[in-house]
């Protein structure tokens, strides 16, 4: 139960994020503060986001999108 | 005789200058000289001043329409060269260089006014380090605002998407050069500003292929300068060519020297970072089995230690030292006892060379002979005592009242009294008298009479 909520917030950690937790996370690892078990979750924390951030990366956008007071305008009309 | 000469009237003398200068002079010239006594009438717009040299001035006037053309601003003292036509104001009576167009003189038109621009805004600290703002690491949805058709927008999103192409990318088409574009572009800043709490756009690149200063000359307007200032959102300039600097490269949080560099500025390279997490999810394995590693080596270490090995050594040794402890006891006993024996057997032979029995029998003899002496002794004592005892008793019989009785005396009592009657005063006439006789018998009688001897 704890890993599913863990794996939905992570999903929905932007890429910014995701990289600051990954870097707190190996900076506490190597520091050899916390205990093998603690490590091993984190490690395993660590790991999902390392996943993530690479799916981020791997999507491709092809076009370009428009933005303009036109049309928002034809937006707003089309409802 | 006087000659009889023309009499001009003022208009037509001045329509004769009008005339001689028309013919005269080139219909357009250019004039080199300092502006003095610049004004520009507010109301008309026209501009009023007098172009001078060493020797002499010349009144110019340039109407409103050429003065708003004028990029830079005129000065007095300022060397410039005014290109125009002279003609005469018959109204003020003077002839003036109508001029069309003026140009500092020694340097561009333009590049004075950029100078001039650059003063004033650095001035107002629009290009303060501090104030520009941070760009995102790793943004995700970036608007461009370009042109739609010309190189800069493909530029721009080749460079981008080259090194990052898991971003996204927002155009807002504006005109990047002529007439009311940095109007426009302006405009489109605060627009997108305003609604970005719906589209959520974390950089901004403002830009345009190179061009000649003209073409550029809307990205060195203060409409545009002010509006990337004002801006929330990070804006980077990419303009022109290498060499080109406009104001909007100096207002902006970053600048891209060409559109084909806006890459490099706005997004980080995907490789380096797929390289970065690779490197990280690296240590995190290797500091793990590190970790485990460790964890196993010590509990290695643990298990080949004596507490493992041998367990019950403490046992062991406290079983030894209770061994010894006791031997220690019953050896110490031992001696204890041995010296008490010793010391007992001493004693004993002290207590016989006494020949204590010996002794004895003759404290025996002497404490019998004492005793008989004792016993005869008490004899004669004893008898002695009880003849002086029957001679005192035999003498206190003697002395008893009673036996005066037996000799036939008696004692008189009174009754009343109880008193023993001695005299005739112990007793009353009529008084009871009680009369003890030997062997306790008694008499009672009366008193009837006294008589004195």
């Amino acid at each position: 139960m704890a890993d599913k909520k863990q794996k939905n917030d992570i999903s929905k950690m932007s890429f910014e994020e995701a990289i600051k937790e990954l870097t707190s996370i190996v900076g506490k690892i190597e520091q050899g503060q916390i205990p093998l078990q603690d490590s091993l979750e984190q490690y395993e924390r660590g790991m999902a986001l390392i996943k993530h951030c690479r799916g981020i990366l791997q999507q491709a956008e092809k076009r370009i999108e428009k933005i303009s007071e036109l049309e928002e305008k034809s937006k707003e009309q089309d409802g | 005789m006087q000659n009889k000469a023309r009499i001009y009237t003022v208009s037509q003398v001045n329509l004769l200058v009008k005339v001689a200068l028309e013919e005269r002079l080139p219909s357009r010239l250019t004039v080199r000289g300092e502006i003095s006594d610049w004004k520009l009438h507010k109301e008309s717009g026209h501009c009023y001043f007098s172009l001078k040299d060493e020797d002499g001035i010349l009144p110019c006037v340039m109407w409103a329409s050429s003065c708003r053309s004028v990029k830079f601003s005129p000065e007095d003292g300022m060397a410039v060269l005014a290109t125009g036509h002279i003609d005469v104001y018959v109204a003020g009576g003077k002839y003036q260089l109508y001029v069309e167009r003026i140009e500092p003189e020694g340097v561009g038109a333009l590049q004075l006014a950029f100078e001039q621009m650059v003063k004033k805004l650095a001035a107002e600290g629009l290009f303060d380090e501090a104030r520009k703002k941070p760009l995102p690491e790793y943004p995700m949805r970036i608007g461009i605002l370009t042109s739609e058709s010309g190189a800069a927008i493909e530029d721009i999103k080749d460079s981008i998407w080259n090194r990052w192409p898991c971003t996204r990318l927002f155009l807002y088409p504006v005109p990047v050069q002529g007439e009311g574009a940095a109007q426009k572009i302006a405009a489109a800043l605060r627009d997108v500003n305003r609604r970005n709490s719906k589209l959520s756009l974390e950089v901004l690149i403002v830009g345009r292929g190179g061009g000649s200063p003209e073409d550029l000359w809307a990205f060195n307007e203060e409409v545009l300068a002010r509006a990337i200032y004002d801006s929330r959102i990070p804006v980077i300039s990419a303009v022109g060519h290498e060499i080109d600097t406009t104001i909007a490269d100096l207002v902006a949080d970053a600048r891209a020297s060409t559109p084909t560099k806006a890459g490099v500025v706005a997004v980080p390279d995907m490789q380096e970072v797929l390289g970065r997490l690779a490197a990280i999810e690296g240590r995190l394995a290797g500091e793990i089995t590190a970790g485990l590693e460790l964890a196993g080596q010590r509990l290695q270490t643990l298990l080949a230690s004596s507490v493992f090995r041998n367990p019950l050594l403490p046992v062991r040794n406290r079983e030894q030292e209770l061994d010894e402890l006791q031997t220690a006891l019953t050896g110490s006993v031992r001696e204890m006892l041995t010296r008490a024996q010793r010391k007992l057997t001493e004693s004993y032979e002290q207590v016989r060379k006494i020949e204590p029995h010996r002794l004895l029998g003759r404290k025996m003899v002497e404490l019998n002979n004492w005793q008989n002496l004792a016993n005869s002794g008490i004899k004669g004592i004893i008898n002695s005592c009880r003849m002086k005892l029957t001679a005192a008793a035999n003498r206190l019989a003697a002395l008893n009242p009673k036996s005066v009785l037996q000799r036939g005396y008696s004692i008189t009592t009174n009754r009343k009294t109880g008193l023993v009657v001695r005299g005739l005063g112990d007793v009353e006439i009529g008084d009871s008298l009680i009369t003890e006789l030997a062997s306790e018998n008694l008499i009672e009688s009366k008193v009837t009479n006294k008589v004195k001897s």
